[in-house]
């Protein structure tokens, strides 16, 4: 059974916690994404904070993703385009 | 004649249109499929309306039906995909590479991605097998949740995230070649040692 001093060093190991670079590893891409829960994202944020190796890696990740979706983004969808799917959609019966 | 069924569909499609399209163009790799497939996902949805529920995710429904739709038109030339070499994917791959390399020293990294042209992303993006291209571009493009994806590819949150990282290693290194065959890395390019 569990003595009150042992759920103290539980909740103080807890509060305790850091991200090591290899748990920014293994969570970047659900940071990238925006899918990690309030506390894991606050404790990635707190490792980024000291880390500038982790940083500078997480830094370019977010502008490649930027870059992705600007650079692919909908430019080829040309006036004519649009309006032959307008024209589809209003011949749909 | 519009119909107050069709009103109510352009008026929910409308704004999908682009992304659509979009979707569809790097699926399928021509223009003219891409139109085929756009029309024929609103045929589908358009008949399927009903089935809608109001006041739900409209966007992650269509994309569903595009997503659907292709693989039907495409079953047969789609290919198993092909034997791709993980072995040197690893995290943060072009940041790595780009790390080793001095003709980089001056310019940022961030300055190389802006110099990428859009022909790179796109050729990287289509270069992709297709299951990869499409949660990379539903997520990356379209910024899909990763729920979502799960929803529209009709697959596991788990596969969702495993493509999803080895298709964006898989753009890296694409990326990466690129950035070397057409000289953004220097010739005096060398590994620091």
């Amino acid at each position: 059974m569990l003595k009150s001093g042992d759920i103290l060093q539980m909740t103080l190991k807890q509060n305790h916690k850091k991200y090591n670079c290899a748990d920014i590893e293994k969570l970047a891409q659900q940071y990238l994404d925006n899918q990690l829960d309030e506390n894991k994202k606050k404790l990635f944020n707190e490792h980024l904070e000291y880390c500038l190796p982790c940083d500078k890696k997480i830094e370019f990740e977010l502008k490649l993703k930027e870059i992705i979706q600007k650079k692919s983004s909908h430019k080829e969808v040309t006036d004519t385009i649009k309006s032959k799917l307008s024209k589809i959609i209003n011949d749909l019966n | 004649m519009s119909t107050e069924k069709q009103n109510e569909f352009s008026q929910l499609v409308d704004p999908h249109l682009s992304s659509l399209y979009s979707t569809a163009l790097r699926m399928t790799h021509n223009q003219n499929d891409a139109e085929d497939l756009v029309q024929d996902t609103l045929f589908k949805a358009f008949r399927a309306l009903d089935q809608f529920q109001k006041n739900t995710n409209f966007r992650a429904w269509v994309f569903r039906i595009l997503v659907n739709t292709f693989i039907t038109a495409y079953r047969k030339s789609i290919k198993q995909p092909q034997k791709v070499s993980y072995d040197d994917l690893e995290e943060f791959f072009l940041y790595k590479r780009l790390d080793e390399t001095v003709s980089l020293q001056e310019t940022s990294k961030e300055e190389f991605l802006e110099n990428l042209f859009d022909d790179d992303v796109k050729d990287a993006l289509e270069s992709l097998p297709y299951q990869f291209r499409l949660v990379v571009l539903l997520c990356d493009v379209e910024g899909f949740s990763y729920n979502e994806i799960a929803n529209i590819i009709d697959a596991p949150l788990g596969t969702v995230m495993s493509r999803l990282y080895r298709g964006r290693k898989l753009l890296q290194r694409q990326l990466w070649n690129y950035a070397k065959k057409r000289g953004y890395i220097t010739d005096d390019f060398k590994t620091k040692s």
